[in-house]
Parts: C-alpha cells; structure tokens; sequence
C-alpha cells in the first residue's frame, strides 16, 4: 500500500477524516436504497427522468465521491507520499460542502422548475469538488518520480474536473441560466469524464499498487502500470473534440471499452496469482468487481458497433455500478480496520483491537453475500424493483453498522484502555 | 543479543507492519530486530525513527530489503547485516 518514495504514517490525517466520508457515503447509500423503494412502491411518484437523475446523483456524488475523496485523503499520503497539511478542517469543507450540495441538487431535480436551487447546487458542489482537486493536485504536481499510482490519480483527477465543469453547465442549464447549446452532447462528455475518467482511472491508479501489496500477486505488466491510463484520459480528451465537433466516437468508445477490458482481465489473472490465497471477502469483492466490469465494458464494445436495446443499455449501467461498489467496498474492509487498529496502537494502547476484532471478516464476508444478491437481482431485472431496492439499502444498512461499530470500538478503547509510552 | 526475525516478503499488507510493531515494543536495548522484504518499508521506518529507534536498511542484489532496527544506538547495525 505504500509509495517507495517516502511517507509517513504519522503523517497521514487523523482517523476521523477518513471515517466521516464513509460514513456519510454509507448514509447517502441508505437515503438511496429507500428512496427507490419509496419509487417501486409508488409510494413516491417522481416521473422516470427525474427518478433516474436522482438515483445516478445520489450514487456518483453522495456515495461514490465520498467514499472516493475520503479514500484520497487518507492515502495520498502512503499512495504517493504527499501530505495535505491541516487536513480535518479541509476535509470538513469539503466533506460539508458536499454532503449539502449533493442535497440541494437532488431538491434540485427533484423540483425542476426551481432555478435557485439548481445554482446552489452548482455553487456548492463546484466549490467542494473544486476545493478537493485543488488540495489534492497541488500536492501531487509537486512529485519528483511519479509512482504509476500517483500519476493516474493526477489523471483520475484531471477527468474529475472536466466532470465538475460539464456537470456545472448542466446544471445551470437546467436552471434556465445558460441556453443550453449542445445540451445533449456535453450530457455526453459529462458522462465519460465520469464513468470513464474519474471513476475508472482512480480505481485503475489505487488498484497498480494495492492489489501487490494486499494481496501479494505478481505485478502489473510495466507498460499497462506505465501508460494506460495516460492512454485512457488522452482517448477522453480526444472524444470530447469530437463530440463537439458531432463527429461519431463510437470507435474510440470502443476502443477504451476494450483497454478497461483487457485490464480487467490482468486483475483477476493477477489475482488468481496469489501467493498466500486465503478466503478474504476483499479478495472476492474485487474478482466480482473485475467481472462486472468485464460485463460492462463488453456491452459497452458491442453497443458501439451494433444497435443494442434499452435492457442490454441497462445491464451495462448496472454492471458498472456493481464493479464500482465492489471495488469500494473492498477497498473500505481493508482501510477502516487497518485504520483503527494503527492509530491506536500508535497512540500506545496496549489492548488495541486487532485488525479482525475492528470489523470481523465474517461480517465483511456477509456483506459481499448481501452486495452479490443485490446486484445479480439488479442485473436481472435491469429496473427498479422493491427486491432490488430493498437489498441495496441492507447493503449500505450493513456497512453503516460495520463503520459505527469500528468507531465505537476506537472511542471505547480510547476511553477505558491503559495507555503506554512506547519506543527509545 | 536477541534477534527479532521477521521474512516479510509474502506477507500481505498489513501483516508486517504489524507483526514489526509487535516486535519492536517487546524489544530490550539489546536486542536487535531484523526484516526481510520486497520493498522497503517506509512506514515502519518512519514510525520507527519518530520513536526513537535506530535504523538500517540495505537492499541486495536480489531486490531484497534487510531492514535492521535497534533500541540502542550504540549498536552497528551494518555488521548485524546478513547478505
């Protein structure tokens, strides 16, 4: 997990910044879960357009950028060696400045003729997402020799601001604030830098280093670890002129579809590679992972070739989320209980709970369970369904009880455990 | 002097920082504690150095990292070094 170029634990921010993300992510999660239910039993009746926006926002901004943004925060600094100094009152803006823009746009969708509200959501989430990549690049553009992992983070985080800034044109569109030129075609491009930039990329970026050192699997092939996500941004930066130029992408489309499918099928190679294979529920978390996103990716080649249907268009969005989730839910089993466990074993409780006693890997096991039937469900339905529904917010509903056990853990022994001065 | 061993090398993430810290506060200033890895473990260094520990680490023509820390900074790590 960690760069060879020089970090220090010590250095990395306090747990609390970390965790306040995850938890709001997993809250966010939750809100979307019944949300939807409240939707498949038409309790709510919200018109399709404007479930679907609802449902695609509360997901990439409420519980993926939390998830992903507290992620980052915590491990630049052992990820690529920069550290963010004062990083609990940053990560508070920016964790605060979120967590009340994503609301104030879902309002926003959620009552479309307001134009207030669709420039408040602008201005808060350009502000946090903004504030968030300006923290996180100005540290990382000061590296000497980039780790691949640290360079297509700076590439993940390139693509998130041409996200923020076509999201932000939307935005005031629907507000009645721009006239809207080329509406559909930035809609387009909004959605790439997204799905393929941001979320991709970063998860492409963390997973070069952490798949070795968590797993201890061979390593990525030097070329792919060197340039592909160098190659993905440029193909992005290149569809974009061509979406504004109305030229057809649907071969370049294809084309990053078709390197994020031959990464995926390293990663699980690599995988199937361990040296010490054990029964770990992160482990499984990322195999699905990899195969939804292998499932994704293939639609996504054969849609930019043939005409496919609105269920197969499903299918592909379904399986995209499926492999973000899994990837993050992989990710915060091993982040929260190593966490906890070193933070107070630095601080000199002697009875720290140990990594297992923090979040019990059957409880992650169980949550993989949860999370596969929920998506498989999702998958085969391929729309909203109160099952489906109902599953998502147990998922979410069982992380959030795994977060606040693992804080109330770190609080207890904080408060009745015997601190030690330890070292020289 | 009592050696503290640990071959950290198909260890996965984070069983060697752990097993390292375990060592290193059961250690007395005469013992020495000495790790073998893939790479080099900064972290630990790091942690270690902000306790006060002196440290050593050579990496070999293997691409292996020794690592060598000690309580007592009247120790020669470099002679502990076994390559």
């Amino acid at each position: 997990m960690f760069n060879q170029g020089g970090l220090s634990l010590d250095q990395a921010p306090p747990i609390s910044v970390v965790l306040r993300f995850f938890v709001t992510a997993s809250i966010f999660g939750i809100l979307l879960g019944l949300f939807l239910l409240s939707q498949s039993l038409n309790i709510t009746t919200l018109s399709s357009y404007s479930t679907q926006i609802i449902a695609v926002h509360t997901l990439s901004l409420g519980v993926m950028a939390s998830f992903m943004l507290g992620a980052l925060f915590q491990m630049l600094p052992v990820l690529a060696g920069v550290v963010i100094k004062t990083p609990t009152i940053k990560a508070m803006m920016v964790h605060g400045l979120l967590s009340v823009g994503v609301f104030v746009q879902l309002f926003a969708f959620g009552i479309s003729s307001n134009s207030l509200l669709f420039f408040l959501a602008s201005a808060y989430l350009g502000s946090a997402l903004f504030y968030a990549i300006y923290l996180m690049l100005k540290e990382l553009l000061k590296i000497k020799t980039h780790s691949s992992s640290s360079k297509g983070i700076i590439f993940a985080l390139l693509s998130l601001i041409f996200t923020v800034i076509f999201g932000i044109y939307l935005l005031l569109t629907l507000g009645g604030f721009t006239n809207g030129v080329d509406f559909t075609q930035i809609k387009e491009i909004h959605y790439s830098f997204a799905l393929f930039g941001w979320v991709s990329l970063l998860i492409v970026s963390v997973s070069f280093q952490v798949v070795e050192m968590f797993y201890v699997t061979p390593s990525y092939p030097t070329n792919m670890s060197r340039y592909l996500t160098l190659t993905i941004l440029g193909l992005l930066i290149f569809k974009t002129i061509l979406t504004i130029l109305d030229y057809s992408t649907n071969l370049l489309t294809a084309t990053i579809a078709m390197l994020f499918l031959v990464y995926a099928t390293v990663t699980i190679n690599r995988l199937t590679q361990r040296k010490r294979p054990t029964a770990d529920a992160t482990v499984w978390f990322w195999l699905f992972g990899m195969a939804l996103f292998i499932l994704s990716m293939t639609i996504v080649v054969i849609g930019s070739f043939l005409t496919i249907d609105s269920t197969l268009q499903h299918l592909s969005y379904i399986a995209f989320i499926g492999f973000a989730l899994s990837i993050v839910f992989a990710m915060v089993y091993k982040i929260v209980p190593f966490l906890t466990w070193f933070h107070l074993s630095n601080q000199g409780y002697m009875e720290a709970p140990m990594m297992h006693d923090v979040i019990h890997p059957k409880k992650a096991k169980i949550h993989f369970y949860i999370h596969f039937v929920t998506i498989v469900i999702w998958l085969l339905t391929t729309d909203i369904t109160w099952l489906g529904s109902l599953l998502l917010t147990i998922s979410f509903g069982w992380l959030f009880y795994n977060l606040i056990f693992a804080i109330r853990k770190y609080i207890y022994t904080q408060k009745h455990c015997e601190k030690i001065e330890w070292g020289v | 002097m009592k050696k503290f061993f640990l071959d950290a090398r198909e260890l996965a993430h984070p069983e060697p920082l752990r097993i390292s810290l375990e060592y290193l506060k059961e250690m007395t200033e005469d013992d020495y504690f000495y790790m073998l890895n893939v790479r080099k473990p900064i972290p630990l260094l790091e942690l270690a150095k902000g306790k006060g520990y002196t440290l050593f680490s050579h990496e070999d023509k293997n691409k292996n990292w020794h690592i060598i820390i000690s309580k007592n900074p009247q120790h020669n790590l470099e002679e502990l070094l076994d390559v």
